[in-house]
């Protein structure tokens, strides 16, 4: 059934693009030929032209007989040369417009153009928000969300997680010249986070006993911590360091061990297109092999960055 | 349009005894800040009436820094401003014992001061200068005019801007959910995160800021009706 829609598919495609080609050249004829002779090429051409509208209304009819019928994902994207990443452009380090060039950069954009390059096309960077950026990738209008996507079951029931290639931690930042040395020396005490964070539920889960003080946003949860408001701010590992490169040097932030929770990050691709999945998979394995996704971690998170932080994952399925 | 209403999960038992804290954090704060919006008004319109230029400018530029700078702006200068002029002691004292509802209290109220002040300044500038001169010269002092003779009246005259500031000022209480208060609606907040069951949290919270606020409107009626001084 497959073969079957994507053959009259092909069909409707070359005919199709042989007649747009031909109809174009029968619009500048009349203009390069005398009206005698322009009867002659021309009646030729609308019999070979209607013999391909045949062809195309034929293939096309049976595309419609043989149901849903498309062509797979990466044939599509093979075909078209680009591969159309849906990127956030406010998400630094991960997605975000550099000040100086203008243009969308990060982390997760070299996912993209490392995957783009692997399937032998070009990336095409398509900026998405946050609240939308699913809806974009169910639609269509991307190929490859890199927008960071944490895997949870309810999203993986609507698209298809390719392999993590980030762990995001969610830990608890207290101040270096404070009494607390372990997550869990915070048992009992009060911990700030933001309102409508998914880290309220994790500590609700992880350490029932904390307090938690939620802030409208997050530089209002920081600065309660650093000033002593509260004793600790849970918050995601890069935005922790962000904001401790803010700070003077006379206060020192630190992450305390362990993390209250992990989330890996995948790209994310539609549901039902396995050999796009196989083929990003395989793009990311490379990546990691060539130690090019070593590479890019430290280009915007490694230890020369504010960030400061040591690649302690591998590129690997998720295990959920 | 059809809207599907899910009341049975925000009515769990969790939510209702969180919203309830959050309904007491609420009266408490509107309680706090009052009383000192009240009294600071009440002291700030009584030093202008005594008619000293200085005073009655530092008066004049309280009220008007309290009234043109967003209430928002004044909670973050107190609770995130103010304390670091404090002694690194009173500092770590004042954040162990509920420094967001301290610094909620004195920022709301001493914004709302500025309102209670001008109302009762347009009460004292209603009483008419007679029965000034009249309680001097029945050898009271000024407080004590003040405080016999004039405030009684002029609180009488001002009683229906003074009930809509204090339907503000507990509407206003919410603005201290931004530096962590947990009242009400920071409380709403939280379940809808919790149960995603927006419009009717937000329901509830809106009934009952709308139940507090017209029992206020209502009470603030019968003192008003009971006080009034009669017609000659």
């Amino acid at each position: 059934m497959d073969n079957y829609a994507q053959i009259s598919l092909y069909l409707v495609f070359f005919s199709t693009k042989n007649m747009t080609s031909k109809s174009l050249a029968m619009q500048t004829e009349p203009i390069n030929t005398s009206s005698l002779h322009f009867k002659h090429p021309s009646t030729e051409k609308r019999m070979k032209l209607s013999n391909k509208l045949t062809a195309a209304l034929l293939g096309l009819t049976l595309a419609l007989l043989a149901g849903t019928a498309r062509a797979d994902q990466l044939a599509d994207i093979k075909a078209r040369g680009t591969l159309v990443c849906g990127v956030l452009a406010n998400f630094e380090p991960f997605g975000f417009q550099d000040p100086a060039s203008r243009e969308i950069v990060g982390y997760d954009v070299d996912y993209c153009k490392g995957v783009a390059k692997a399937l032998g096309v070009k990336p095409v960077l398509q900026v998405v928000s946050m609240e939308a950026r699913i809806p974009e990738l169910l639609q269509g209008r991307v190929d490859v969300l890199a927008a960071v996507l944490g895997y949870s079951p309810a999203r993986a029931e609507q698209l298809a997680f390719t392999h993590q290639y980030y762990v995001a931690k969610q830990v608890i930042a207290v101040k270096t010249s404070g009494p607390f040395k372990a997550r869990d020396d915070l048992d009992g005490k009060r911990v700030s986070t933001i309102k409508g964070s998914s880290n309220i539920a994790i500590m609700g889960r992880v350490m029932p006993s904390v307090q938690l003080v939620s802030y409208d946003d997050s530089p209002s949860a920081f600065l309660a911590m650093v000033q002593g408001k509260v004793n600790g701010f849970v918050v995601s590992e890069p935005i922790m360091h962000r904001f401790a490169a803010k700070l003077g040097p006379d206060t020192n932030v630190a992450a305390l061990s362990p993390p209250v929770g992990l989330e890996y990050w995948g790209l994310g691709i539609k549901k039902g297109e396995p050999a796009m999945l196989d083929a990003v998979n395989n793009a990311l394995d490379g990546m990691e092999k060539s130690g090019e996704a070593q590479q890019i971690f430290d280009t915007w998170l490694g230890p020369k960055t504010i960030y400061q932080m040591h690649r302690d994952f591998k590129i690997g399925s998720i295990k959920g | 349009m059809l809207l599907h209403l899910d009341f049975a999960s925000i009515f769990a038992a969790p939510n209702v005894k969180h919203l309830l804290w959050g309904v007491q954090y609420t009266a408490l704060l509107t309680l706090t800040s009052w009383v000192l919006a009240v009294a600071l008004g009440t002291v700030m319109a009584t030093l202008r009436a005594m008619g000293n230029p200085f005073i009655e400018r530092l008066v004049a530029g309280y009220v008007a820094y309290h009234q043109n700078v967003p209430m928002l702006a004044q909670l973050f200068l107190w609770y995130f401003g103010f304390p670091t002029l404090l002694p690194e002691g009173a500092q770590g004292w004042i954040n162990t014992h509920g420094s967001e509802f301290i610094f909620a209290s004195i920022a709301i109220g001493l914004c709302m001061a500025a309102y209670y002040s001008e109302d009762i300044r347009s009460g004292l500038r209603a009483v008419s200068a007679g029965q000034h001169e009249a309680a001097r010269s029945l050898g009271l002092s000024f407080t004590k005019s003040m405080r016999y003779v004039i405030l009684p009246q002029s609180f009488r005259i001002a009683m229906p801007p003074f009930i809509n500031h204090t339907v503000v000022l507990f509407k206003n209480t919410s603005l201290a959910m931004a530096i962590g208060v947990a009242e009400l609606t920071y409380t709403v907040r939280d379940i809808e995160n919790q149960t995603f069951r927006t419009f009717e949290i937000y329901l509830v919270g809106t009934v009952i800021y709308l139940a507090v606020s017209l029992s206020l409107m209502g009470v603030g009626a019968a003192v008003t009706r009971h006080t009034r001084i009669p017609a000659k």
